[in-house]
């Protein structure tokens, strides 16, 4: 045991119990006599201090040290729009919502005029966007080369497997999954390619999962794999290979379901002419194998589930062909037939199938079918229905919250008329979130307009300064940006 | 004290809309009751409210005063008071000092007197100074030999016991120390407190500390024998402070000065602020700041900022502890901190450094060509692949602005461990 060993020993356990060491010859001090034990160590440790402190070695690197950044392209935000983000980040004189667009605004700015985030901010930065998923998105470009950087640095130490834990495989699990994914979002068809041909090497989970990776950019070309699919020994990725085959009505499976609906259809009364649906019959083997239910082992199989999957996977214009005319016909045909009406509407979401949403708006304000038609499309048929109060605006509001950001002038007049109104202020609070950057900068006129005069509603009087407020901040972000 | 120019006042602006603020009521018109004598400024001023804010502003040991609401300092208001004054527009000498400006000079008399132990309004009696000085002396001898004796019985016991002590076990002996006029060894003991609990190697750290205190405690009863600056140190240990009235009489070291870095420390008391300096002859002395708890600080200086004023240094082994003599100016960005060294050698200047003045724990050191390494708390590399680990850094910040490039670092060498306090980047200097 080294000296300092036992002196730690003695000093711990204390003197009483344990006995002083002498001081190393080394160090060339002797003890004086007659001191007591405690007196002999507290000397001792007085000693061990300074020594410890004056033989101070620089400990040798273990690790790999981070390769250092790359040079920068581009040339740093400076002045005004610098001290702006700064003072977001740091300091926001804004809500938090304000807060998490401006930064985004700022970032959008940023990359527009080829300037970067200041390497000392990025911390911040990357502190909110952890949080905020609508700042992460616009992390890219304006970051820059350092951003990318420090971010592949936190990633590797967040991955880092734990020494002596067997996590390897999870990772790269994880890993192939997220590089399947960036593959299929910027080439589908070599994302398609590369997961055939791995396809017999991977278990039924990772089938299942990459499987799903599809879902972004689905198109014809896919068939082939979905269809292989189908005779899949694992029942998790049969599934996905039919939900997603339910996307592509012009596939061989959709071929197979209209085969299926066709018979079931027909049209019926000489005055009130309706269309007619029978239920389907128990499946054979290929219906099986196409994803229709099999019938429970015991009890009354579910007839009208069997008939939401053929309706699902089949081309929607087995229904047009069948009325004979176009899809609003067809609908009103169907009137007394919800159940029927709620299968075609999930059909025509899945497959984003314009024409059929348009006829269907016209029956339910869906917030999935506007979606599929075209941003000026959806904000002509909000603006519309907002003015003519055809129908309530508590199921109008939702919808405007998923609208594509800035509103066009005409719908922002609708709207802030609604808000205008007596009992608009709910109307305010439910559209608080988006209502500062959905209206254009044109609008805040109209809204500064708004709070001058006598307001009771507190809540509407906030959303209409936060309106206010982000398009000024706004302002001095657009005049920062040369 | 004559009066000050414009830009003097200009000076002690916080910043420049102070100024500007400032400027705009430097004017006649809201200003009431202003006056002046040798000492101090005073005037009332018609702000937005019903009463108008008291103003009263020291020239002499500049300091101000003001009841308006604002967290600027100076605020607009001792801002515009000191321009009329500088132009010669308030009421002239000989009038009666307004009641408010009198009694905050008091007040503040008392509480510097309070601080520096040594009431300057009393005329010096050296009869009483003495019988003020061998009570003192007496009081401490007793409290050091108390200290030893707690030492010894911690040692008896073993120090595995003492983990399990309350924070009011530690507080009573701190207490003890504070009451015998040892300050700076009842803060040591707080410390540990809160490190034995908080530390994986509070066994060594403590050992090691209490070596330390006993070898302060044999010191002590021969500091006779010691130099002056080893017997200022160990005054400085101790915390028997050194009047701020006796270290601004000694010779003011001209500037510019560049401050290397700065650090603030909270300990949950008491908050310190330290400014480390470097003169043009290189020079490196420590600013110390205190502050309680939601008291506002002397405003910080930025790394990197070259300093117009001259500093006192209080006595002691350098790197030694000084004070602001002459107003703070600053007036250029530096663009480096000079010409830093490697680790190996920090080391060994850390070794000289212990064998000068055991007390002190803190070393300055500027390392050149050093990178940053991100596993654990975080480490320094130089160039020669020697390695430095560092404690209270803020590693992302660093990562971000140095990029892993090699840079130049400045910060407080403290138990093996670097502290960074500023980093040279780009030719410029950022704090770390």
């Amino acid at each position: 045991m080294t000296w300092l060993a036992e002196l730690r020993a003695a000093a711990l356990v204390g003197t009483g119990r344990h006995p002083v060491p002498q001081p190393p010859p080394e160090l060339h001090v002797q003890s004086p006599d007659g001191i007591s034990p405690e007196e002999s160590l507290l000397g001792q440790a007085a000693l061990a201090d300074v020594a410890t402190r004056a033989a101070r070695r620089a400990v040798p690197v273990q690790g790999g040290q981070p390769s250092a950044a790359p040079l920068d392209d581009a040339p740093p935000a400076a002045g005004d729009a610098a001290r702006l983000l700064e003072l977001l980040l740091t300091q926001p004189p804004v809500g938090s919502e304000l807060r998490t667009r401006l930064v985004a605004d700022w970032l959008r700015l940023a990359a527009e005029s080829e300037r970067r985030v200041p390497h000392r901010l990025l911390p911040a930065l990357f502190t909110l966007a952890e949080t905020q998923p609508a700042v992460r998105d616009q992390l890219e470009p304006a970051i820059g080369t350092r951003g990318r950087w420090l971010q592949k640095l936190q990633r590797a130490q967040v991955t880092e497997p734990l020494p002596g834990t067997a996590g390897d495989r999870e990772v790269t699990g994880a890993d192939a999954l997220e590089k399947l994914t960036l593959l299929r979002r910027t080439d589908p068809a070599a994302a398609v390619e590369r997961l055939e041909a791995e396809w017999d090497s991977l278990g039924a989970r990772d089938r299942a999962l990459f499987l799903g990776v599809l879902e972004t950019n689905l198109d014809a070309r896919d068939e082939p794999l979905l269809e292989k699919s189908l005779d899949d020994k694992a029942r998790t990725v049969r599934d996905a290979a039919a939900s997603l085959l339910d996307r592509l009505p012009g596939s061989a499976r959709a071929a197979r379901m209209a085969a299926r609906l066709r018979p079931l259809l027909s049209v019926r009364g000489a005055l009130r002419r309706r269309l007619e649906i029978e239920l389907p019959p128990a499946p054979d083997a290929a219906a099986l194998r196409d994803g229709i239910p099999p019938p429970p082992p015991a009890g009354e199989p579910d007839r009208l589930r069997r008939l939401d999957t053929i309706i699902r996977g089949a081309p929607l214009d087995v229904w047009t062909t069948a009325a004979g005319r176009d899809p609003a016909y067809t609908l009103a045909l169907l009137d007394g037939e919800p159940r029927i009406i709620q299968a075609i509407l999930a059909t025509a979401v899945l497959r984003a199938d314009r024409e059929w949403a348009r006829a269907l708006l016209a029956l339910r304000a869906d917030a999935r079918l506007l979606s599929c038609l075209p941003a000026e499309e959806q904000e002509r048929w909000l603006a519309q229905h907002l003015r003519e109060g055809s129908i309530q605006p508590v199921a109008l509001v939702p919808l405007l919250r998923g609208l594509p950001t800035p509103w066009g002038p005409d719908l922002a007049g609708a709207v802030l008329e609604l808000v205008a109104r007596k009992e608009g202020g709910y109307v305010a609070a439910i559209l608080a979130p988006v209502l500062p950057a959905a209206l254009p900068a044109e609008a805040a006129d109209e809204c500064r307009r708004l709070l001058g005069r006598s307001d009771d509603d507190a809540s509407r009087r906030r959303v209409l300064r936060d309106v206010v407020q982000y398009h000024s901040f706004r302002q001095s972000l657009t005049e920062a940006f040369p | 004290m004559g009066r000050w120019s414009e830009d003097r006042v200009a000076s002690a602006a916080p910043d420049a809309a102070s100024l500007v603020a400032a400027r705009k009521l430097a004017r006649p018109g809201p200003w009431s009751g202003t006056g002046s004598n040798g000492d101090l400024v005073w005037g009332k001023c018609q702000g937005s409210g019903k009463t108008p804010y008291q103003v009263s502003v020291d020239t002499v040991a500049p300091a101000y005063r003001c009841s308006c609401p604002s967290r600027k300092f100076p605020c607009k208001h001792a801002l515009a008071l000191l321009l009329l004054w500088a132009r010669g527009e308030t009421a002239g000498e000989g009038a009666e000092t307004a009641a408010f400006a009198s009694e905050w000079a008091a007040k503040r008399t008392e509480r510097a007197a309070a601080r520096t132990g040594r009431p300057d309004a009393r005329p010096a009696d050296p009869a009483a100074q003495a019988k003020r000085l061998a009570e003192r002396t007496a009081l401490m001898d007793a409290g050091v030999e108390d200290f030893a004796r707690w030492l010894t019985d911690l040692v008896r016991t073993g120090l595995a016991q003492v983990r399990n002590q309350p924070y009011s076990w530690w507080d009573a002996v701190a207490a003890r120390l504070v009451d015998a006029q040892l300050p700076g060894l009842a803060e040591q003991v707080r410390a540990m407190a809160s490190d034995v609990h908080a530390r994986t190697d509070w066994a060594d750290h403590l050992l090691l500390h209490a070596g330390r205190w006993w070898a302060l405690t044999k010191a002590w009863p021969r500091r006779e024998r010691l130099t002056q600056d080893e017997l200022a140190d160990l005054r400085a240990a101790v915390g028997w402070p050194t009047p701020a009235a006796d270290v601004r009489n000694t010779e003011a070291l001209p500037g510019p000065w560049l401050v290397l870095g700065a650090h603030r420390s909270d300990d949950g008391r008491l908050q310190q602020q330290r400014t480390w300096l470097q003169g043009p002859d290189g020079t490196v002395v420590v600013v110390l700041d205190f502050a309680a708890r939601g008291e506002a600080f002397a405003l910080p200086q930025l790394a990197g900022a070259v300093l117009d004023t001259t500093v006192a240094r209080y006595p002691g082994s350098a790197p030694r502890r000084a004070m602001f003599t002459s107003p703070v100016a600053p007036k250029a960005m530096a663009h480096g901190l000079g010409t830093g060294g490697s680790i190996a050698g920090a080391l060994a200047a850390e070794s000289a450094a212990v064998a000068a003045s055991p007390w002190r724990g803190r070393h300055p050191v500027l390392l050149a060509g050093v990178r940053i390494g991100s596993t654990g708390q975080g480490w320094l590399q130089d160039s020669s692949g020697q390695g430095l680990p560092l404690v209270d850094a803020r590693l992302d910040h660093l990562l971000a602005v140095t990029g892993g490039h090699a840079v130049e670092v400045f910060g407080e060498l403290e138990d093996g461990r670097l502290r960074p306090l500023s980093v040279v980047v780009d030719g410029a200097v950022v704090a770390a």
